[in-house]
Parts: structure tokens; sequence; C-alpha cells
């Protein structure tokens, strides 16, 4: 089971009317559907677009779908150029509104994101007036999302201005790191265009991704093809999207295939069952050695059944795990403790943690979570901390109040765990960068610190280099990581 | 000399002890829950505590290449005290975890009703929870204590085999070995035991069932006790497989019917100071 949500784009639906579309993708098994707003898809020109707003929120309810909203139709706003205007180009004012209603409607129809790019740059623009251009026009869309707490999420997008996700990355950066502005990665992209592959890039955006698409691509070829056509690894990238603690939607995104809609999107999803099978064999990562990406031991099914049946079970479940699965950690060669990677015991408790989630939900489920960390041992905090990412966002405060719980503890187990995905997601500013520093004091690898590059600021590297000079004055040995920490110039 | 201290409360006990320990062959131990000298006011008190036990004071001790586990319940003397008796009710959440191997220490201080009740309660959890009990015996009326122990025991469904009763002495060791249960002698300074009274029991009763323990804490005690008992026992004639039975094989099968002992060696163990940031045990301060 994995914490993220399959979807399907209504983009690939092009030919259906939207409740049809709907309803055939939630009658696949899907749970999610990345909506593409469009002329006739919940048209935000459209003069009733406010009771069909309200009314597809109810029907995605009804059909128990999750939802991000697209903005990537391409003649919604010019029916002679395609995906034109863009944020870049000389009259930007017509995307800009247009994001700005995308932003009402998400808000209204509880969606996870607005997902957008940020257009072809034209050769008469220059990269710096484009770069002048994307600043402005996000400022003025986040200006929208912000009181109504909508997160964004930039894809960066084959041939546009954003290109590669470091240049997401790096917008995101110069805007000063807005916190409702995601990211939002198409995992056919990443083996179209990025230096590394969909997993690593996954990794790289991990706290920020807000939004995932699925296809399958050629490297150099933008063209959405269909799983196992191209030269994507779905099932390490599927892997990946679980070990970075991703809950939102991932949905398949292949807007060329809608002449065939219906059985190309039930043959997706049966790629994506087989490739999530549980317990693939261990493969090799990187030049590592082998290393496990799932548990899947015959006590863990009978207690993720037991949990099922009766959420209480999970208070004597959950510290029996270690005894039950084992403790060994995911990847001994490079990280024998299990601080950077976790452990099996980790994975399985947030199997378990997954499945209390489906159903317990609000105060009861924010309850139990609290009790199990409040009671845990050593490794069921551990368990806790590490699983908190594929909770819902319901959790997201308590999760809070135990990420800083375990900050002021000295296990360095403890501490490396709070300082993944989750912690890097939602510590402020100045309690992560106590973290990090933390980590250098006790000896966590700051390979366990999630989000490191993109977090690091200029005061951590005040405080690392203040720490540096000190432990220089005393005559003692710089950690290798902090000498790293502050060669890197952001 | 390898040594299993089956009786330690590690959490009054300094860094500098646990490495004397590790250096004369201590490598895993045992830490029942106990009063802590001042009176407990309140549930979250114990609660706290037993967090450290299974914990704080695990890690702690796995930084000087030692295996901690330890015993959880109220202890008999709070037992008393109905501000302190509500832990009870959180008790099974602590009996399932890991590095918990009995249920400790019980029994009686006073023998008074309420210590009946509780001493029960927490013999009927250790069935429950297939666990071990760990039960003190009374510093006063100490032999009319442990009688009352044996036959409290007896009636509470626990096999004698899955019972040991501490801090025996001369009078005393007689009627647990007789009711089967397993014998634990506190070895101290100038109280309870010493190692050549020790070595005298050891002989007339023999080595089966017999546990040696140093039941260090914040009073005057000491952690090397178990070594140095070992030692009297050498210079008394007895082999180096008579102190390996009695020294770790004894409490290793007893607490090992908990199934939760880890006696594997700890991987990487170095107790060199440059592991942990200077300081030979994690404090989180300063450089």
């Amino acid at each position: 089971m994995s914490a993220f949500h399959l979807g399907y784009g209504t983009n690939g639906f092009a030919n259906h009317r939207l409740d049809d579309a709907l309803r055939l993708i939630a009658d696949l098994g899907y749970t999610a559907v990345a909506l593409t707003l469009d002329h006739h898809h919940l048209d935000p020109y459209d003069d009733d677009v406010l009771a069909e707003t309200d009314r597809v929120a109810r029907l995605l309810a009804r059909l128990g779908l999750r939802c991000v909203v697209e903005t990537g139709a391409r003649y919604l706003l010019d029916p002679s150029r395609k995906h034109h205007p863009t944020l870049v180009c000389d009259e930007p004012a017509a995307r800009i509104d247009f994001l700005r209603r995308a932003v009402r409607i998400a808000a209204e129809l509880d969606a996870d994101c607005v997902s957008f790019w940020s257009g072809i740059r034209p050769s008469s623009v220059n990269p710096e007036l484009a770069w002048r251009r994307m600043r402005t026009g996000v400022s003025t869309v986040l200006d929208e999302a912000t009181p109504l707490g909508v997160r964004l999420g930039l894809e960066p997008e084959p041939g546009m201005f954003v290109e590669r996700l470091a240049d997401a990355l790096h917008l995101r950066a110069d805007l000063g790191e807005p916190e409702l502005l995601g990211i939002t990665l198409d995992v056919g992209h990443c083996v179209a265009v990025e230096p590394q592959d969909a997993p690593a890039c996954v990794r790289e955006a991990a706290g920020l991704l807000v939004n995932v698409q699925l296809d399958d691509m050629r490297p150099g070829v933008h063209e959405h093809l269909e799983f196992g056509e191209g030269d994507l690894d779905l099932a390490a990238t599927l892997a990946a999207l679980d070990e970075v603690g991703y809950t939102g939607v991932a949905a398949v995104e292949l807007p060329r295939h809608s002449h065939a809609a219906p059985d190309v999107a039930a043959t997706a999803i049966s790629a994506l069952r087989a490739a999530m099978v549980p317990d693939r064999a261990p493969r090799t990562v990187e030049g590592e050695v082998e290393w496990v990406t799932q548990v899947d031991h015959p006590w863990l099914v009978d207690a993720e059944d037991r949990v099922r049946a009766d959420p209480a079970a999970i208070a004597t479940l959950f510290p029996a795990v270690g005894r039950k699965v084992g403790r060994a950690p995911l990847r001994p060669e490079s990280d024998p403790q299990g601080l950077v990677h976790g452990t099996v015991d980790d994975l399985a408790r947030t199997r378990l943690l997954t499945v209390l989630a489906g159903v317990l939900a609000g105060e009861a489920l924010t309850t139990e979570i609290a009790q199990l960390y409040r009671y845990g041992d050593d490794a069921e905090r551990r368990g806790v901390l590490r699983g908190l990412g594929a909770l819902p966002e319901e959790v997201a405060g308590t999760g809070l109040e135990i990420v800083r719980d375990a900050l002021r503890a000295n296990d360095i187990r403890l501490v490396a765990a709070a300082m993944g995905a989750f912690g890097a997601r939602h510590l402020d500013a100045h309690a992560w960068r106590h973290g990090v520093l933390k980590c250098l004091f006790v000896g966590v690898p700051l390979a366990a610190v999630a989000d490191l590059d993109r977090r690091a600021d200029a005061e951590l590297r005040r405080m690392v280099s203040d720490y540096a000079d000190e432990r220089r004055a005393a005559g003692r040995d710089v950690p290798a990581d902090a000498e790293r920490l502050l060669e890197v110039r952001s | 000399m390898r040594i299993f201290d089956p009786h330690i409360h590690m959490t009054s006990r300094t860094t500098d002890d646990y490495e004397a320990m590790y250096s004369v062959g201590v490598r895993a131990l045992v830490e029942p829950a106990f009063w802590l000298g001042q009176p407990r006011t309140s549930v979250a008190s114990f609660t706290d505590y037993f967090d450290s036990l299974i914990g704080w004071e695990r890690f702690r001790a796995a930084q000087f290449g030692i295996r901690h586990h330890c015993t959880i319940a109220l202890n008999p003397k709070e037992a008393n005290d109905p501000r302190c008796r509500e832990v009870l009710d959180v008790l099974p959440r602590y009996l399932a975890k890991d590095g918990v191997v009995a249920v400790g220490e019980v029994g009686y201080d006073s023998m008074t009703p309420e210590e009946d009740e509780v001493l029960a309660a927490q013999l009927a959890m250790a069935v429950e929870h297939e666990l071990p009990a760990l039960v003190h015996t009374p510093h006063r009326d100490k032999l009319a204590g442990t009688r009352r122990t044996v036959d409290v025991v007896r009636e509470s469904g626990l096999a004698p085999g899955r019972v040991l009763v501490d801090h025996l002495n001369e009078p005393t060791v007689a009627v647990v070995a007789d009711s089967g249960c397993w014998m634990g002698f506190s070895i101290y300074p100038d109280t309870k035991m010493d190692e050549q009274r020790m070595v005298a029991i050891l002989r007339e009763y023999g080595t089966d069932r017999m546990i040696v323990n140093s039941a260090a804490d914040w009073g005057r005690s000491d952690p090397l006790k178990t070594y140095k008992t070992g030692l009297a026992m050498l210079e008394a004639g007895f082999d180096e497989s008579d102190v390996d039975k009695v020294l770790w094989q004894n409490p290793v099968e007893f607490y090992g019917q908990s199934d939760r002992l880890v006696l594997d060696e700890l991987p990487g163990f170095t107790a060199s100071t440059d592991t942990f940031a200077g300081n030979s045990v994690l404090r989180g301060g300063g450089a």
C-alpha cells in the first residue's frame, strides 16, 4: 500500500463529457483526478462557473476522487495560438487572470493544488526579462492563493522557459521560498530532459512535491507514452515516491490518447498496480548493493488486517513490529545504523500507520498517533516520525509537536528521523536550522536531513561556521558534513 | 568473565560506572523499575521514568557496549499511594515493549492489603503478557514476607520457573529453593549480602536457579559486585564454568523466557570519545 493517490488526467479524456470522464476514472479504481480546466471541462469563463464548480465538487466527493487542478488547456485563452498567452510573453495578463480563477476554483474544489507552467519564451524576449515576468506573474497568483491557502505547483516543462527541476527550484528560491509554491513533477519529463533519472528527481523535489504526473518517455523526446513504451523505471519511481513519503496525487498524464481513453486508462492502472506489487526483488541503485524497498511479511499483512478490523489493535501491534519483521537497516552498506534511510521496522510501521489513517480520521486519528508516540519506545517513536509523511494533512499539527519533541531528545535515531521529509516541510526556519546543527553535534549524517540543499540558508551557514570555529578553537576536528555545507554557496 | 547483571538501576549511575562495568566484562543488564528515593506523586512521574527505561537509558547503555533491558511495574512501596496506583492502567502499554523482559519489581514492602492487591494484579499481568516476574522481598520482616510472597506466587498461576524472588539471604533462601522459583541475591558493600556469604550459599545450595546481582542504585552500592562475586567464587575453588553459569547463563535463561533478550554484540561499538562530538555520552551540549 502506498500513501499517495493514483489518478488520471481529464486531458486524456478530452472527447468525454467531464462527468462521464470522472465516473470512468473512479470506476477503474483510480482515487484521484487531475482536472484540466477547459472550455468543455469546468470552463472558468462560463457564467455559471460558481454553480458548476460546486456541482463538480460534490461529484468528486461522491466518487471519492481527490483532485488537483491543471491549467495546461491548449486553446482556452486564445483559439488560434496553442497555450497562448503565457507568463513570459508580452501580454501575460490573461494568463495571470486565468491562473487566479483556477486558484479560486481549486479552493472551492478543495483541490491539492493548482498546477501551472511558464510557457515558451518568445525569441524576442531575453531570459532576464522572462525571469522578471515569471517572478511578477507567480507573485501575483500567490497573492490570490495565500488568503485561500491554495498551493501552487510549478511544473518544469520541456521546451518551456522553466524547463527543468533545477530551474523551478531556482525560481522558487529567488522568490524567497514561498510556503505555498511547490513543484509539479512529470516523471516522463525527467526521462526526456533532466540530467538525473525520475527517482532522483523525486528525491530532490521531495518535500516540495504537490503534484506528480505519471507517463513514460524517451530521452530527448517530449512525447507522452504509455507505460513500458519509453525508458522510465516505473517501479523505482513509485518506490521513490513512497520513500520520500509523498501523500498527494500521482495522476497519469496521456493527453494525446483521448481517442482511446477508457482502454488506455484501464491498461495504465494495471501497469501501475503491477509496478507496486509488494516486495519486488531487491534491485541495485546507483551502484549500491541490494536494498529493500518494501516489507512483505505475513505477520505484517495480518497486522494490517487486524488494524483495519479494529484500529485499537495498533497499540499492541506497533511495539511488536521489530520482534516480528526484523530491525535491519534498509541500506546496510551506506547506512549501517539506518539513520538516513531507516530500517525494516520503520517501513513496516509506516504501513501500519497508513492503514490506520484509512480507518480513522479527525481527532480519533490524531489522538492515536499522539499516543503511539507518547507511549512508544525509541523504535516506535522513530516509526511514527518516519511515518508522518504518509499521514493526511489533518495530522500535521500533532506531527509537528512530535517532531519538536524528538528534536529535544538526544537519541540520534530520533533526531535523524525528525529531520526527514515531514520535518523539512513543516519546521519553521529557526527550528529547522537548530535541527541541522544538532545533527552535526550528535553525529547524525546530514544525508539524513531532507531538503538540505533547498532549505540551507545564509543563517544556517553562519551557525555552522561558528560551530566550526568553536571546534577549531578547541583543537577538534570539524565534521566533514559541516565542511561540505560551508563549501556550498547558494 | 562475561557478566549479565540481572538487577541494576543504571538511571542512578554515571558513565564511569558503565565504562568500569564494560571493562570487567558486563555486556548485558536488566534495570528493574523501582522507586526513586523521593516518593512520586503522580502517574506522569512513572511514565516519564518508564520512557527513560525503554528509551534513553537503553540508548545510553548502548554507547558503552552494554545491552540494556528492563522490567516494568508499580513497586511495592508506592503501591500504597492512591496517587500512584493509577499507573496500573498504563502498564500494559509498556509490557508490550521490546526492551521489557519481565514484570517487576513487584512484591511486598509493609505487607498491607493494598500491596496484596497490587501484587496479585501485576502477577496476573505477567501471565497475560507471557512475561516472567521479578519479585522483591521486603527489608523488614523478611522471612514472613518471603513466605507470603511464595504463597501468592503459587496462587497466581504463574509457573515458579518464571518467577525470580530477589534480595534473598541465609534465612530466606530455603523457602524459595523449595518453591521452584529462581533465587536472586543482591551483593552490597554493607547491607544485604556480601561476596563471601554468597559463595557459602552457593556451596550449600549449588548453582542451579541461582542469580547474583549488584542492585546498584543511588544508595551506597557497587556496580562491580557481580564481578567481585565471580572472583570470590574462583578463589573459593569454583571453576570458570560455574562462574559463567551464575553470572551469565542463569540470568539469560531466566529473562530469556520473555523471548525479548537481545544479546548480540552492539555493532560498531567503540568507547572512543571521537564518536560523539568530543563527549563520551551525548548531552547535546557544547563542543
